[in-house]
């Protein structure tokens, strides 16, 4: 009994010593924020600013389009994304119903895709784009996200394509159903909710980008994404961390408006009752 | 109700033969059960007739047609599989008249035999349900309507009963036998 409460009490601390060190560089963001641009350097430092500066955020929408970046941001990411999931929802059904001979080592093949980073494809992606004429449109980094995103998302639906049983496809084929129909009529609505964790996955993805849009959009202003455009706030020599960092808040609550949206889309369940 | 023909039907997989020569002659009307320990083939068997799998060589002939290259679609018959496979994200109204839909039978056609299956396996109180709010019993009964509204040339049942206790059990296999021989 008193070993179990020792226990306890370690993985409680524990979990609340993870839970602060994941916690802490929010608030000391919305902490950078909120002070006075001079005071960040003190030291002791103050916890709470003693007149905390809300009106930064007016400041920072007034001086920076904001809402521009945020809206090239939400195209890309919605271009990429939509890339992305015609091209793994295909991908990842035939990896998990079809017996291709090869088709295990294009399956590991676009696992290993997933492992290579965004800084090593990028001049080569530089390459291609410049090749193309795309280097400062929206296009590149759209096309650069969607081989960001489509290794991840096709393992992502090929798991989840696993759970769904095969009797659901061989029911609507029995009742008239080609292969394409069965996959459009029941396997994708039956799948609603891991499409949707799976296409936010990708959509945070490519959101949170940075060396694409460094690479193919820095002489294009009006194309910048938010990532790059918070960056270029930061000067040669001096920076306002107290502007970066109440634009970086506000870049931030996009995507969290968005999951806390979804979030009852993403929960399970919807295939239960199809079988016993 | 159809005849079913087939003939030399074999199936392997790689150096496996699960079906040697397998012929079977099924009459118009009559009510057929394979038999046999786990792994002696008649769910293949079965996947076979659906043209849900490939037989590796023989024939199948249901209605005087050779079906064996034949989408499951084409062959006019219907399934019962031992999971159900209820479409989920349909109403039991709408599993029901999945097949007809397909087809493209006019909606109130559709409607009257989808109320007429759910009347002989007393189901009507739970068209408008999902199969998650059903019992085990109430989907084997849906799941056996879906296949009777067809109408089909044969019907395939792949263990429907197996998921159901002993004493459902017990009044489902007379059940259903009524319902399929009330058909044929």
């Amino acid at each position: 009994m008193r070993q179990s409460l020792a226990t306890r009490i370690f993985l409680y601390a524990s979990v609340i010593l993870t839970c602060a060190m994941l916690i802490f560089p929010i608030y000391w963001l919305v902490v950078t924020a909120l002070s006075q641009p001079d005071q960040l350097r003190q030291l002791p430092p103050k916890f709470w600013p003693d007149e905390p500066r809300w009106s930064v955020f007016g400041k920072i929408l007034e001086e920076r389009p904001i809402f521009l970046w945020l809206g090239n941001s939400a195209l890309a990411a919605m271009g990429a994304v939509t890339i992305s999931m015609v091209v793994s929802v295909l991908a990842g059904y035939s990896l998990s119903r079809f017996r291709v001979r090869g088709g295990q080592s294009l399956g590991l093949f676009i696992l290993t895709a997933k492992m290579l980073p965004a800084t090593l494809l990028v001049i080569p992606l530089f390459g291609i784009f410049r090749m193309t004429g795309l280097i400062g449109s929206m296009w590149s980094i759209i096309l650069a996200h969607a081989t960001l995103i489509i290794p991840f998302t096709t393992w992502m639906l090929k798991g989840y394509f696993d759970t769904i049983p095969r009797e659901l496809e061989q029911a609507a084929m029995v009742d008239g159903c080609s292969p394409w129909g069965a996959l459009y009529r029941v396997i994708l609505p039956v799948s609603a909710p891991g499409l949707a964790a799976t296409a936010l996955y990708g959509f945070v993805l490519s959101w949170s980008d940075y060396a694409y849009a460094r690479t193919f959009l820095t002489n294009a202003q009006g194309n910048w994404t938010a990532n790059l455009g918070i960056t270029t706030m930061k000067g040669e020599y001096i920076s306002n961390w107290a502007d970066i960092s109440a634009a970086s808040i506000l870049v931030a609550l996009p995507i969290l408006a968005i999951y806390l949206f979804l979030e009852r889309y993403l929960v399970g369940g919807l295939t239960a009752g199809s079988d016993k | 109700m159809a005849q079913i023909v087939i003939d030399q039907v074999r199936k392997s997989y790689g150096a496996l033969h699960v079906l040697k020569d397998f012929s079977l002659d099924i009459a118009d009307g009559e009510f057929v059960v394979l038999v046999g320990p786990s792994g002696c083939g008649k769910s293949t068997m079965l996947k076979i007739l659906a043209g849900l799998a490939e037989a590796s060589s023989g024939t199948i002939r249901i209605g005087g047609r050779d079906v064996t290259d034949l989408a499951p679609g084409d062959r006019d018959i219907a399934m019962v599989f031992q999971n159900y496979a209820l479409y989920p994200h349909l109403t039991v109204a709408s599993n029901m008249g999945f097949g007809l839909k397909m087809r493209g039978t006019p909606a109130e056609v559709i409607d009257r035999r989808v109320k007429e299956a759910a009347r002989i396996l007393d189901v009507e109180h739970l068209l408008e349900r999902r199969p998650r709010q059903l019992s085990g019993g109430q989907r084997q009964r849906v799941a056996l309507g879906r296949a009777i509204v067809r109408e089909p040339a044969a019907f395939l049942m792949d263990e429907p009963l197996s998921n159901l206790d002993a004493k459902l059990r017990s009044i489902c296999v007379p059940r259903s036998e009524r319902s399929i021989k009330g058909l044929a």
